[in-house]
């Protein structure tokens, strides 16, 4: 918990004026009823006889009051805390192709929508407890969407792809192992079980070799799954120019094995729940705001109930 | 005792005296005693006194007076031929006369403690007002001829003498004084506590007579309850009872014998830094309480016994009247052996 804590209604911490007012009379009581005691001549034999009492429960009573009205007070302004949700921590990064050699249409209805497609089926049908992160890749691969439960943003995310230019395999799968950092955080600092799904054409053409992110892959413990999407006669137009763009399965099978993934192929794509099967689950936390009225709530009442303890021990004449 | 519902009046009197000190005397000077009803009635004096004055009470030395003392021989030229004791002079072949001893007036002086613990009260009149009227008294029952009666007000910061003048306007003069002195404020300090006081009035006023030492006997600070341990006026007190028949009148309060049950609440001495809050119902405190009293009044009473003092205690809740009355009844018998002066003193 944070503190200050942050106040939903701070205007009603205006109510605090109250106990130095508060503690002023009590203070003006004390020191009134001290002129005001009773007159006694034979105060030596009742030093000895009378044991002397106590002030302490008489003032603990007063001050557990004024903070059991402080912890009202600050319940009522309803204050906002810091509370750790329980979240799955098991992520799976979606990694989808947007080069430009994903818009040739030897896949119905292109190879961009088909990965879309299949993309949001696959999201559909994970399982919910698992976060769902989004990697578009290309020349410049940038994480879309960071790890969450919400399977809306996840498809929105996906939707939302549009081709870029250049496609940066190897760079790409550094971004997804980054995103799974992003995943909520655990008890220790083990890095959040997970999965890349890498949804391509392959044909690397920038950035760091896709071999050498298979390895990192490997070393974080995420399989890549690569689907590779098109066939060998597959061509883009650009810039009125025809270019042939076959996939590079073989880049994408060499990826996969090395990472301890598998690779796909668009026809069979029922066997991707492999996926999320191999995931082992683990929760984690995240720290979320929340109001926490309840529990200043509850400190009031705890102080409110000793203090009343305490003043009834004063003044109760116990059997 | 509980406090009724009703509200309190405006005038609290004396009760006042519990929550600040009081203002002016609780008694007017009238009340003090009933004078013609006391004429009747005659304080014995057993010691005897000596004085310049003819008076009603038996003298130390030899002079005209009416109780026959030893004969001697009857010197010519300066006895009288009249007092010749015949009969001594027939056995002894020698001419004796019978010497008389003197008739002297008595003189009294009152010690009165106005220390502010004698500023309290719960029934009616204060203690120092009740101390007032029992000298007025004590006065009126010693208006015989020419006998003198002097006050000393005994304040902690100083002693008011009132020398001693006979008649009852000069009496009245002195109650009035007595009534009029100003009240000691509350955590007055000074060098005088009682046992000052009466050494005070032993030293200074030497001829003999009667003593009145009025007080409420109680010394701040002190706890003792064993009556074997002098208190600090004790040894003053045996001094003065030397020469001087001493009367202690010990005023107390009701509620100083029975402590009251008035809940929770602070409790302060009016001479003392005492203050503390004390839960006056309890009632096994208030047992032990009343219990210490009764032990601290009793070491009183012991040790007043022991200088040799007559004891009378009047409470401000009785009539002193009536208490002073039955003492002085009581004491015709035994003021004889109460005033033993101790051995090599004359009586």
């Amino acid at each position: 918990m944070t503190w200050p804590p942050s106040f939903l209604d701070p205007e009603r911490l205006w109510v605090l004026l109250v106990v130095p007012v508060l503690i002023a009379g009590y203070v003006y009581l004390v020191l009134r009823k001290k002129k005001t005691g009773m007159r006694f001549t034979n105060t030596a034999i009742l030093s000895r006889v009378v044991p002397r009492q106590s002030q302490w429960r008489r003032h603990l009573a007063v001050g557990l009051s004024l903070a059991a009205l402080v912890a009202l007070s600050l319940a009522w302004a309803r204050p906002n805390g810091i509370e750790m949700v329980p979240r799955e921590r098991a992520t799976v990064v979606m990694v989808i192709d947007t080069s430009q050699s994903m818009a040739a249409t030897d896949v119905a209805p292109t190879r961009l929508d088909a990965a879309k497609q299949a993309a949001l089926t696959f999201v559909k049908a994970l399982p919910e407890q698992y976060n769902v992160a989004v990697v578009s890749l290309s020349g410049n691969p940038a994480l879309i969407l960071p790890p969450t439960t919400d399977r809306a943003q996840a498809q929105q995310a996906i939707n939302s792809l549009r081709l870029a230019d250049s496609t940066a395999v190897g760079e790409s799968i550094y971004v997804a192992l980054s995103a799974l950092q992003l995943a909520p955080k655990g008890t220790d600092s083990t890095p959040a079980p997970g999965a890349i799904v890498l949804l391509s054409d392959g044909q690397n053409t920038a950035g760091r070799s896709p071999t050498q992110a298979a390895a990192a892959a490997k070393k974080a413990g995420v399989p890549v799954y690569t689907i590779a999407y098109g066939t060998e006669n597959g061509y883009v137009d650009l810039d009125g120019e025809r270019n042939r763009v076959p996939p590079d399965k073989a880049l994408l099978t060499n990826i996969a094995q090395s990472s301890g993934g598998s690779a796909f192929s668009a026809e069979n794509l029922d066997q991707l729940n492999k996926v999320y099967n191999n995931i082992r689950s683990e929760v984690g936390q995240t720290p979320t705001k929340k109001e926490t009225t309840a529990l200043w709530a509850g400190y009031g009442l705890a102080f409110a109930v000793v203090a009343a303890l305490a003043a009834v021990s004063l003044g109760a004449r116990w059997p | 005792m509980r406090p009724g519902f009703a509200p309190p009046p405006e005038d609290l009197g004396a009760v006042a005296s519990v929550l600040h000190e009081p203002t002016a005397p609780t008694i007017p000077l009238h009340k003090l005693a009933p004078e013609a009803a006391l004429r009747r009635l005659e304080l014995t004096v057993v010691r005897r006194l000596e004085g310049f004055l003819h008076g009603d009470h038996q003298g130390l030395l030899p002079g005209p007076g009416t109780e026959a003392n030893d004969a001697r021989i009857y010197v010519p030229g300066q006895d009288d031929v009249r007092k010749i004791d015949w009969a001594v002079t027939a056995r002894t072949m020698t001419p004796h006369v019978r010497d008389t001893i003197a008739d002297r007036e008595l003189e009294i002086w009152a010690l009165l403690d106005v220390t502010p613990s004698m500023n309290w009260g719960t029934e009616g009149v204060t203690k120092r007002d009740l101390g007032i009227a029992a000298i007025a008294t004590i006065g009126f029952l010693s208006q015989k001829m020419g006998d003198r009666f002097g006050g000393l007000i005994m304040r902690p910061d100083e002693i008011r003498r009132y020398p001693a003048q006979s008649g009852r306007t000069a009496l009245y003069g002195l109650l009035r004084r007595m009534l009029t002195e100003p009240i000691v404020s509350d955590h007055t300090t000074g060098p005088y506590s009682l046992a000052a006081g009466i050494q005070r009035m032993a030293r200074t006023e030497r001829r003999r007579g009667m003593r009145l030492v009025v007080s409420d006997f109680l010394t701040p600070g002190d706890f003792e309850l064993d009556p074997n341990v002098e208190p600090e006026w004790e040894r003053p007190m045996r001094q003065l009872a030397v020469r001087n028949q001493v009367l202690a009148i010990e005023v107390v309060d009701s509620h100083e014998v029975q402590f009251a049950d008035v809940g929770d609440l602070l409790i302060r001495d009016p001479e003392t830094d005492f203050e503390r809050y004390v839960n006056t119902s309890d009632e096994a405190a208030r047992e032990r309480m009343d219990a210490a009293t009764a032990a601290q009044r009793e070491r009183i009473r012991i040790a007043l016994r022991r200088a040799g003092a007559a004891h009378i205690q009047l409470r401000t809740d009785r009539d002193w009247v009536h208490d002073i009355a039955r003492f002085v009844l009581a004491y015709r018998r035994t003021a004889s052996m109460l005033h033993q002066p101790p051995a090599g003193v004359s009586k």
